[in-house]
């Protein structure tokens, strides 16, 4: 089974460079079969190198949006890749190349033009603080070994 | 051509220029102050506005409000005449802060490279190189030649990442087959069965295939674009490293090595654009003529003052010495050479007054004035380094303080700042690029040819045949016309780029291999600016620095100029201005049919870059539509107060 893990976000901001970080650290502990990646990069860019490749059985995305939940909460799913009408599509692809860096739209930009394997998961943490630095907040900073284990639940066969 | 434009004879600004080029300051007590004049926009009068209305229920106000997801960027406030089809008032609303002029502040300087780089999502890899040039002026260190080339294939290859998407990505899908269905069904009929007239070239039968080509997501052109975005990606970073952000630009040259296999891996991507660059011509030249023949007010779309500005770029190999004092040789000795063009006509090719006459004012925008109307005397820097006269609000003088506040037509509503030359808006792009090299004479003339009203480009065979395009200066200048001249520009640029590819293997043939110079950080005062370009046009960075950090960093950028608000005197920015002169001609019946597609059209052609969302309010409803603007062209959010 090939499976590929991978960051999504934007450094130095935080809580929410959960997904950088992760691609950062976890390529040395990953099982055989197991590739880890920093997707942090236009979704266009993403849909054209994963056509290019053998296609992998599933492909777990970290990132750490913001949606207003409680701050450190960590939700683990199956991307049910449902995609949104084409002009949202297009507004999304828009988006994607002219530089910004977002789960949804990596979500939705790779779905409509084509990469992701049929098996999608996704693991999201809720970020606390907000602005620029290196460091998590301590709650976050406390959760890491957690979302760790969700990230390797979601890859496990 | 055999001749560069006389010295600019400037009619606004208060400077006298002698046959040489030398500026002197005209005598007077205060030289620089000018009087502001009030803004009275029409629903800051409710009462003007009940008039109107009840003369004419159609007059609505027209906003398009950005709604972004990360670093949004433009919005647009408008009043227009539904049943006139005329719009009334406009409002460039830049609604961030970019903030990189404080960044930068006591930093290193050669932090500039990496940090201003990220100014820009699409094409930071201009902003590390327009810092390059800036460095090595204050450095006083000039690359090797062929880290002049180098950079030079840097450039041409970020233009054609950055052409295509704007053509079939971002401006094209409003002239794709449900975008015209949707807002002119007549032009669609008529679509279908009209001939495209260049089909040997492009393949499409009718101008309705080609539309159908541009739908998005779904349309050959739309997904051919996405191809090709990728084949200049991997040719970028044969050289940088990475895109958009290169690893390898210093001061001095280029930290890579590159050798014959780079140049063929990157020629062998250059080629695919010479076929592509043709059709994509083909197909404008075929979308442009079909909307003009349909009815002749679309030259009219997005129309304003042919005035426009350019800093050129593309660096001769063996005149770029980054010395200001020489910049007026190795800017004209540059593949696209330096200019500025005043209703039509080229007023200068000098790249020192091309900078001599650059002011940003801040009267509507969320900053302090450092300068006091002009009448401060503090000036830092009174003249340039040869003793031009430099205004207060001139880049190398300017302190960026912001003042956040709330949004208002009359005082202030926008985050960019509005750059003038001469005191005159300006547009640039990709055609003012054209445009001043059509007009100018060039030695580098292997594969292009400026005539004065048009420029020949002669472009090898691929699959198709080899044969010469020409891109000519258009009588009536719009948003049609911009597009037009962006198709051209992929030639353009795909000839420029293979000219250099040529130049630099001739130099690794004969052993000039160095790509940099070493140099030191010097620790005495220094002044530098890197005059260059973006995909979307003029880009400048004005930087001062001592003992070996930043003391002021001051960025321009294309989006700057064209997103500018209005100036002291009232007059608007290019954006404001060419929607002003835009006619409504959308096909709907009742207003809230209206989707805004001609105003869309104009805005568009600017190619402003950075993805904001934009809601069409008609006063009972609201349309959300798709505005693309530049988060480089402006500068932090703010709370945004919208009236």
């Amino acid at each position: 089974m090939r499976v590929l893990i991978g960051g999504v976000g934007y450094r130095f901001l935080k809580d929410e460079s959960v997904g950088p970080y992760m691609a950062d650290t976890l390529g040395e502990r990953a099982p055989e079969g197991v590739e880890v990646e920093d997707l942090g990069y236009h979704p266009v860019g993403l849909h054209q190198n994963l056509t290019d490749r053998e296609p992998y059985d599933r492909a777990v995305i970290i990132a750490a949006p913001r949606r207003g939940r409680e701050p450190g909460t960590i939700t683990a799913y199956r991307w049910d890749a449902v995609l949104p009408d084409v002009e949202e599509i297009q507004h999304r692809v828009s988006e994607a190349v002219t530089g910004v860096i977002d789960l949804d739209n990596l979500l939705i930009v790779v779905g409509a033009l084509g990469g992701w394997p049929a098996d999608v998961r996704v693991v999201e943490v809720e970020p606390g603080e907000e602005g620029w630095g290196e460091e998590f907040s301590p709650l976050i900073t406390g959760l890491l070994p957690e979302v760790e284990e969700a990230i390797w639940t979601s890859a496990r066969p | 051509m055999s001749t560069y434009a006389e010295p600019p004879t400037f009619t606004e600004l208060p400077i006298d220029v002698d046959p040489s080029g030398q500026g002197t300051l005209r005598d007077g007590p205060d030289p620089w102050a000018y009087e502001t004049r009030e803004l009275h926009p029409i629903e800051d009068t409710p009462s003007k506005m009940e008039e109107m209305r009840a003369r004419n229920g159609q007059v609505r106000k027209v906003d398009f409000d950005p709604v972004t997801r990360v670093a949004g960027a433009l919005a647009f406030h408008s009043v227009v005449d539904l049943e006139s089809r005329q719009v009334l008032e406009t409002d460039a609303m830049a609604t961030l802060f970019r903030g990189y002029e404080i960044i930068l502040k006591g930093r290193d300087p050669r932090d500039a490279i990496y940090i201003s780089s990220r100014a820009c999502g699409v094409c930071g890899g201009v902003h590390a190189t327009t810092a390059a040039l800036a460095l090595e002026m204050a450095f006083g260190v000039k690359p090797p030649p062929l880290g002049i080339v180098a950079r030079n294939l840097l450039l041409s290859i970020e233009y054609l990442y950055d052409h295509p998407l704007h053509l079939f990505l971002l401006a094209g899908p409003d002239f794709s087959e449900p975008a015209v269905r949707a807002t002119n069904p007549e032009l669609w009929e008529r679509a279908q069965r009209t001939p495209a007239a260049s089909k040997a070239i492009h393949k499409f039968g009718t101008v309705a295939e080609i539309m159908t080509g541009m739908t998005p997501l779904t349309g050959t052109l739309y997904a051919e674009a996405l191809h090709m975005t990728r084949v200049a990606r991997e040719a970028y970073v044969i050289i940088g490293g990475k895109y958009p952000h290169p690893q390898t630009v210093v001061p001095g040259g280029i930290s890579a090595t590159i050798d014959v296999s780079d140049m063929n891996e990157i020629m062998l991507r250059l080629g695919k654009f010479f076929d592509y660059g043709q059709k994509v011509a083909a197909i404008w030249d075929d979308i442009v003529e079909f909307f003009y023949d349909a009815n002749p007010q679309y030259r009219n779309v997005g129309t304003r003052p042919k005035n426009l500005i350019e800093t050129g770029q593309w660096d001769d190999p063996y005149a770029y010495d980054a010395e200001y004092k020489n910049c007026d040789d190795w800017g004209r000795a540059r593949w696209s050479p330096p200019g500025v063009i005043v209703d039509g006509k080229l007023v200068t090719s000098s790249m020192t007054a091309v900078n001599m006459g650059l002011e940003e004012f801040v009267e509507h925008s969320f900053y302090e004035d450092w300068t006091k109307n002009g009448h401060s005397n503090g000036s830092p820097f009174p003249q340039d380094p040869l003793g031009n006269p430099l205004s207060p609000h001139h880049p190398w003088n300017k302190d960026t303080i912001p003042k956040p506040g709330g949004t208002s037509w009359k005082d202030k509503y926008s985050w960019s700042t509005a750059p003038r030359w001469d005191r005159k808006a300006m547009e640039t792009g990709p055609f003012s690029r054209m445009w001043v090299a059509a007009m100018s004479p060039n030695d580098h003339q292997r594969f292009t040819n400026p005539t004065g009203h048009s420029l020949q480009m002669n472009v090898p065979g691929g699959a198709l045949p080899g044969r010469m395009v020409e891109w000519h200066i258009p009588e009536v200048w719009g948003a049609f016309e911009r597009n037009r001249a962006r198709a051209h520009a992929i030639l353009f640029t795909t000839l420029i780029a293979y000219d250099n590819l040529l130049i630099g293997l001739d130099m690794m043939r004969k052993g000039d291999t160095a790509v940099s110079t070493s140099y030191k950080v010097p620790k005495d005062f220094r002044m530098g600016v890197g005059l260059w370009g973006a995909g979307r046009g003029f880009l400048t960075h004005h930087l001062t620095m001592d003992n070996g950090v930043l003391e002021n960093y001051q960025i321009l950028t294309p989006s700057t100029w064209m997103a500018s608000p209005k100036d002291p005197w009232g007059n608007p920015g290019p954006y404001e201005e060419a929607v002003l002169a835009t006619p409504l001609l959308e096909n709907f019946e009742k207003p809230e049919d209206f989707k805004g597609i001609d105003v869309l059209r104009a805005i568009r052609s600017f190619d402003p870059c950075m993805p904001c969302t934009t809601h069409i309010h008609t006063d009972d409803r609201v349309i959300t539509r798709e505005v693309i603007t530049c988060a480089c062209g402006v500068d932090e959010p703010h709370e945004h107060a919208h009236q």
